[in-house]
């Protein structure tokens, strides 16, 4: 594997030369550091983490000695919830690829084939504890992942407004989380000419004027679409703040962060040839991914994000994977999907192993794949839990933080949905000693239910799913 | 008869508690003119202290006699006799929204004055604070009338006001109406006869909300007025001359009681498509459609459902309780096994029955019910990339298709298509992109020229520059431009000059700001965000209609239409539409849909395995696609036959490449036909060859199995596409693990395996079949009579199709295509989904008389693309604006 670990000596150490930038040093600073001298609270940030296809709960049953092992070095700053059922997600017409994918985060059916049923945890959070929304340096969401199959959105987004639309772009290649995260943007005529950049921002500014026209009290749009427009709002006040009021903290000493090579894997519509999926080798997907972690997680420690999703693989995702799987030092297995399912097309991906699964088989090939996919969540999660996180109050920011991590299936059989959509793997970071961590713990409620308990424990009032559902508090897995 | 009358016509036939509503027509009866009604009364009832508002428009807007003492009631009469005031409940929100986002108002009043000699004037209706504070007053000045109005051109008193002649008014029962249109034509009716006119220019964005609606004083109570009412209506449009004249043939005395009868039935039909529908299809449809109809009961149609099942009446009108469908969803025996009715989903089905069971369609479409009526209607839509870059081409002249292909980033599909507005968000990337987007444009024009198009004064002092930024930004924008507009653009100007700028400068920056416009970069609308329908403005259907005609903005024509106010008028929208229908632009999007509404963007990216089919190059998928777009365009534009006849039409047109993958090199009746690249795309006589011929033997369509031809896949592509059906989850204990073929059994084989399991063939049976013709097939589309295990390959089969129990045998691929050509449901499904890709939406429950009635309508003049889209622009989907929660076409 080529990947070198991003860290944030690496960013700062820098090798300048490119034409998007990190344009603030001061935002490089970890937040602990910028914590201690300002005398700031820890923040609150909530992150949807998803991984597809699931963990088949006869699976989860058999603990870090199964597939979950490469989560023991973590066990105790995680709260594993076996047996959270989502069955009220399923949709009828619809498998559970998407309905439970959809559900994930959200604890609702999917409303059309690019809506979620409502909001997602991460954004009913941020709603709470910013409702006038984030500082203009920081992203109001961040949704980004390493991911293949496309057919529909809720399969790879994990951020979604209340009204289901989602809460932010994908970003899904290491670039693309780069330049939303830590690019400069260079405006046309945005460069040393004085005169014309206070032209260009009396040009932004009239457009301002326009977007706060549309959003305000006198404007002719519905509260929906003056949602739409307030984010559009939204963004642009971060190309202010991005093309022009940074710019003068560009000069000597902040230092160009690596600029991630290019992605060798194939994306966007090649990735998902009409759902007959694509070859890739492991290492080649490992790399991809560790390296949109890191970037995910330094854009954590900078404080440029606080809410968002990162997805490690879409639902129902379709690869037929090859290469040697070894986790500390061991061979685990032999990836070969095509060739051990003996088909091409889609019946030579992976995601057949799902298919396949037997309480009373082997399930080799599946294991592994289930094993490898919770070794890269561990990646991501170990990467916010290094020295380099953390915070001013001693502990790590996976501590910090509310991380969710879930998926979309209890089991990949496809062929009962009460089973299928019960059982849905899920965990869950302490969110600053507001939920018990160290313990496997057998949920037996609805996630709808045990979202709403962390929504309540995170300060939010609003919730998810109907209003008139009697809920159900399931206040042990609080601290 | 004009094409916009049948439209009426249509409507009025498939619509009837509607029509009255929205379309009523009033030279065709005395009926009183309801549409755009907000408020009414007709002072019946005895009430010492309460007037009823009876335009059962939400919210009602009664009113208070606060000195009942001061007056009598009798026979629907108000009597004044001494000083008091009516007065609503609370401010006229109802009235205040509707006028300012229509921009147009009418207030009517059938009055019989004490006498002459009142004045002040005294107050008839006012909505207002005070005696020189107001929204609108129509008062009695001696023997005129004088009606104030506030817009951001009057007064805050409403000055200058309008005025009937002297003697025009009569101490005698009249009928006097003060109208105003958006284009400030104001004037005053007595009796039917205009006496008086005047233009009352601005806008009243300006209204006041905290004002009420007072009777017989002003607000402040020093203008009383005496007399008698018979009847005070308010509008929120402006009545022609036409509609003025019905409402006073109607008389002083027309009761309400028809009318309000009409809009129980509305709010009926308000009442089954917002609650009724969406639960039986989440609850009941899954046992109880016409295919499954466990009990013999079906309850996806009227008439069955009206009929009951095995255990006999299950609805019977107008007794909830004595209904055994609510009974045994009330006790929760049904449905079984899953989830039961919520409380208010059973008080909703009880509420329903107990009203008379009304039921407004002939079939519940699933699909329609899955999101809430008015889920995906209320997003102002964001322009899909290629249609900035057709906005930027139509309105400068300039091509940036190539920068802002790389810099835009692609829309995604959601629900079909990728111009879903829901799904129609921003990111930064775009912000960066419209901003070096709007650089770019501007360096690449002439912008001194272009400016010099709305005015040779190249000033950069107040005036002249606020009228040009005026008449530059009318075209730009699509519409004229707001006070506050000008005084945003001219502030750019005005930053140029101090910097030493000249006014080239100052018109470049000023259109980078406007193509980063709101109104620019979002189709821009004033939302009707109040309880009644409103008609779209003139400007709102120009570029309504140009997007859904074009994918482009509104030409020079179509503005001077709008500006005209022709569009407003059925007959003038047609006009335009079949003149845009010549346009180059019309086919280019019409190309756009079926590459949409196809998927044809999947041909870029299909990777079979090399082994298997080693022929496979991507110029093939290229020419498969190439095929599509020009068949399409034959039938659609050359043609013009009816759209059905995509899927049996005998002719094709292929690259030598393709040719050969189809084997048509012995093909008789080769034509020399349209040319695509180096002429290579040849169109090809298929009337002897019975294996192709029609859309779902293209290519590009039989690709969708993947390259192991998944009948499943091809089945529901045609099911979902083509048949508009819905199917459910795969039942328990099915292995899904989708079945290779091997030797003795073939995909066909397996499929029927698939149908006789108990477990899988109830939802199989409906779509499986649907590709059995489509067998001799292979993944790519070649043809050929054995698969690779030499299994013979099968094309009969025999089919269902959605909402109809009857099976239909087929015996060949070619008999597979005329069912389905010669299908309702599916010629029906193309105009639901070219009316869904003209609105940018997903449409919904609501929606379906309307398109029922652009389809009905659309057949009748051809079934053609051309007349298609003109019975979509000339529909209540594009012309009306629906309230909001409520549905189109309704109240």
């Amino acid at each position: 594997m080529n990947h070198r670990k991003i860290t944030r000596r690496t960013v700062l150490r820098g090798l300048g030369g490119f034409t998007v930038g990190l344009p603030l040093l001061e935002e490089m600073v970890t937040t602990r550091a910028h914590g201690a001298g300002r005398k700031q609270p820890v923040p609150v940030r909530a992150f949807n983490l998803f991984f597809g296809l699931g963990i088949p709960a006869p699976l989860q049953n058999e603990g870090f000695k199964g597939v979950l092992e490469p989560l023991e070095p973590l066990s105790d700053k995680l709260l594993i919830m076996r047996n959270v059922d989502q069955v009220r997600c399923d949709h009828s017409g619809l498998n559970a690829h998407f309905d439970g994918a959809s559900g994930a985060f959200t604890a609702t059916a999917p409303n059309g084939s690019a809506k979620s049923g409502g909001a997602s945890i991460d954004q009913l959070v941020r709603r709470a504890h910013h409702p006038e929304g984030l500082p203009g340096n920081q992203l109001t969401t961040l949704v980004a992942g390493t991911f293949f199959r496309r057919s529909r959105i809720s399969r790879y987004i994990h951020s979604y407004n209340p009204d289901g639309t989602i809460a932010a772009s994908m970003q899904e290649k290491p670039r693309d989380v780069f330049d939303r995260v830590f690019g400069k943007i260079i405006l046309d005529g945005n460069g040393k000419d004085e005169k014309q950049n206070r032209l260009k921002r009396s040009v932004l500014d009239a457009v301002v004027d326009q977007y706060r026209h549309y959003t305000g009290a006198n404007s002719p749009l519905g509260q929906t679409s003056k949602s739409r427009l307030k984010d559009h709002l939204d963004r642009i006040r971060e190309l202010e703040q991005r093309a022009f009021a940074l710019e003068n903290q560009t000069g000597e000493g902040a230092h160009i962060p690596p600029l991630p090579p290019r992605s060798k894997l194939k994306h966007e519509g090649q990735a998902d040839p009409g759902g007959q999926g694509i070859e890739m080798k492991l290492e080649e997907l490992t790399e991809e991914w560790r390296l949109m972690a890191d970037l995910y997680a330094m854009a954590i420690r900078t404080d440029r994000v606080r809410f968002g999703s990162l997805t490690f693989l879409a639902a129902g995702e379709r690869i037929r994977m090859t290469g040697d799987y070894h986790y500390q030092g061991r061979k685990i297995f032999t990836f070969d999907d095509a060739g051990q399912l003996n088909a091409s097309g889609d019946k030579g991906c992976s995601h057949e192993w799902w298919h396949k699964f037997s309480e009373k088989g082997e399930n080799k090939a599946l294991r592994a794949h289930a094993h490898m996919k919770m070794n890269e969540v561990a990646y991501f999660l170990k990467a916010l839990d290094d020295e380099n996180s953390l915070e001013i109050n001693g502990k790590t920011i996976l501590e910090n933080s509310l991380i969710t991590i879930s998926t979309e299936s209890g089991d990949g059989r496809h062929n009962n949905v009460k089973r299928e959509l019960s059982g849905v793997f899920h965990a869950i970071s302490g969110a600053g000693g507001r939920f018990k961590t160290g313990e496997i713990m057998d949920i037996g409620a609805e996630g709808i239910d045990v979202y709403n308990t962390m929504l309540t424990a995170m300060g939010s009032k609003e919730r998810l799913g109907p209003t008139q559902r009697e809920r159900t508090k399931i206040d042990r897995i609080r601290a | 008869m004009p094409f916009h009358s049948k439209v009426r016509d249509q409507l009025k036939v498939i619509l009837p508690g509607l029509f009255l509503v929205l379309t009523c027509n009033p030279l065709l009866s005395a009926e009183r003119i309801t549409k755009g009604l907000l408020a009414l009364y007709d002072f019946s009832g005895t009430d010492e202290v309460t007037i009823r508002d009876r335009s059962g428009v939400a919210p009602a807007m009664d009113l208070k006699i606060e000195n009942p003492k001061a007056v009598s009631r009798a026979d629907g009469v108000l009597n004044i006799q001494g000083k008091t005031r009516m007065r609503s409940l609370k401010p006229a929100t109802k009235v205040l929204n509707a006028v300012r986002q229509s921009g147009e108002i009418t207030v009517e009043a059938w009055i019989h004055p004490e006498n002459t000699t009142q004045s002040g004037p005294a107050r008839i209706l006012s909505i207002s604070k005070n005696i020189s504070e107001r929204n609108f007053t129509l008062g009695q000045d001696g023997n005129k009338l004088d009606a104030r109005l506030r817009t951001t051109r009057t007064s805050k008193n409403g000055l200058p006001s309008t005025a009937s002649k002297s003697g025009s008014l009569k101490a005698a029962l009249m009928h006097v109406i003060y109208t105003r249109s958006r284009s400030g034509n104001a004037s005053i009716h007595i009796n039917g006869k205009q006496v008086a006119k005047a233009t009352i220019a601005g806008t009243p964005s300006n209204w006041d909300g905290s004002f009420y609606l007072s009777l017989a004083n002003e607000a402040s109570g020093n203008r009383p007025w005496k007399g008698s009412y018979h009847l005070v209506a308010l509008y929120g449009r402006s009545l022609s001359g036409d509609e003025i004249q019905a409402n006073f043939k109607a008389g002083a005395g027309a009761k309400s009681e028809e009318l309000l009868a009409r809009m129980r039935v509305a709010d009926q039909a308000r009442h089954f498509h917002r609650e009724v529908a969406p639960l039986l299809v989440k609850h009941c449809l899954e046992c109880h459609d016409t295919a499954t109809s466990k009990g013999k009961l079906d309850l996806s149609h009227k008439a069955p459902a009206m009929a009951g099942g095995k255990e006999g009446k299950v609805i019977i009108p107008g007794q909830g309780s004595q209904s055994l469908l609510w009974q045994i969803v009330a006790d929760n025996e049904m449905p079984e096994d899953r989830e039961p009715l919520s409380d208010r989903e059973k008080a909703s089905l009880k509420k329903w029955i107990d009203d008379g069971a009304h039921w407004p369609v002939e079939m519940i479409d699933p699909l329609a019910y899955k999101s809430g009526p008015n889920a995906n209607n209320r997003f102002v839509r964001r322009l899909t990339v290629p249609e900035y870059i057709e906005t930027v081409r139509g309105i400068l002249d300039v091509d940036i298709a190539e920068q802002a292909r790389e810099l835009l980033p692609a829309d995604l599909r959601a629900d079909g298509f990728s111009n879903t507005a829901y799904n129609l968000g921003v990111d930064l990337k775009h912000i960066e992109a419209y901003s070096r987007l709007a650089s770019i444009a501007v360096q690449k024009m002439d912008v001194g020229k272009f400016a010099a198009r709305f005015s040779s004064n190249r000033s950069l002092t107040q005036k002249p520059m606020r009228a040009h930024i005026a008449k530059l930004g009318e075209w730009v924008l699509r519409g004229p431009l707001e006070e506050h507009e000008i005084n945003t653009f001219r502030g750019i100007s005005t930053a140029v000059a101090a910097n030493g700028g000249n006014f080239d400068q100052a018109m470049a920056y000023i259109l980078e700001a406007m193509l980063q416009s709101p109104r620019f970069i979002y189709l821009m609308e004033q939302q009707n965000e109040g309880s009644t329908p409103l008609p779209a403005s003139n400007y709102e259907l120009a570029s309504r209609i140009s997007y859904m005609i074009w994918g482009a903005p509104p030409d020079g024509q179509l503005m001077q239409a709008a500006g005209k106010n022709e569009l407003t008028d059925p007959a003038g929208a047609e006009k335009q539409v079949r003149r845009m229908l010549k346009d180059p632009r019309a086919r280019k999007r019409s190309e756009h849909f079926a590459y949409e509404w196809l998927h044809l963007e999947r041909l870029k990216h299909i990777n079979p395995d090399k082994k298997r089919f080693p022929d496979w190059n991507n110029q093939l998928a290229e020419d498969m696609m190439a095929e599509t777009i020009a068949f399409f365009n034959d039938i659609t534009w050359q043609q013009k036959r009816p759209l059905t006849d995509l899927f049996n039409a005998q002719f094709t047109y292929a690259t030598p490449q393709l040719a050969k993958h189809y084997r048509f090199t012995e093909v008789p009746g080769k034509q020399p036909g349209t040319s695509r690249k180096n002429d290579k795309l040849i169109r090809y006589d298929l009337s002897q060859i019975p294996s192709r011929g029609g859309l779902l033997t293209h290519g590009s369509i039989l690709t969708i199995g993947g390259e192991n031809a998944s009948m499943v896949t091809r089945g529901l592509f045609i099911l979902h596409d083509l048949l508009r059906g819905t199917i459910k989850d795969p039942p328990p204990g099915t292995d899904t693990t989708p079945v290779d073929s091997r030797p003795g059994q073939s995909q066909r084989g397996i499929a029927e395996m698939r149908i006789n399991d108990k477990a899988c063939g109830g939802c199989h049976k409906k779509f499986e079949p649907l590709a059995f013709g489509l067998e001799r097939y292979d993944g790519l589309g070649s043809f050929r009579k054995h698969d690779r295990y030499k299994n013979l390959l099968r094309e009969d089969g025999e089919l269902t199709l959605p909402g109809n129990a009857k099976r239909i045998a087929y015996q060949s691929s070619a008999e597979l295509m005329d069912i389905l050509a010669g299908n309702e449901r599916v010629a029906e499904n193309i105009t639901w989904k070219l009316t869904q890709f003209a609105l940018g939406r997903p449409l919904g429950g609501p929606d379906i008389p309307v398109v029922k009635a652009i389809h009905a309508l659309a057949l009748e003049n051809g079934g053609n693309y051309p007349e298609t889209m003109i019975a979509i622009t000339l529909s209540d989907l594009v012309r009306i604006k629906p309230a909001a929660n409520t549905f189109p076409g309704g109240k």
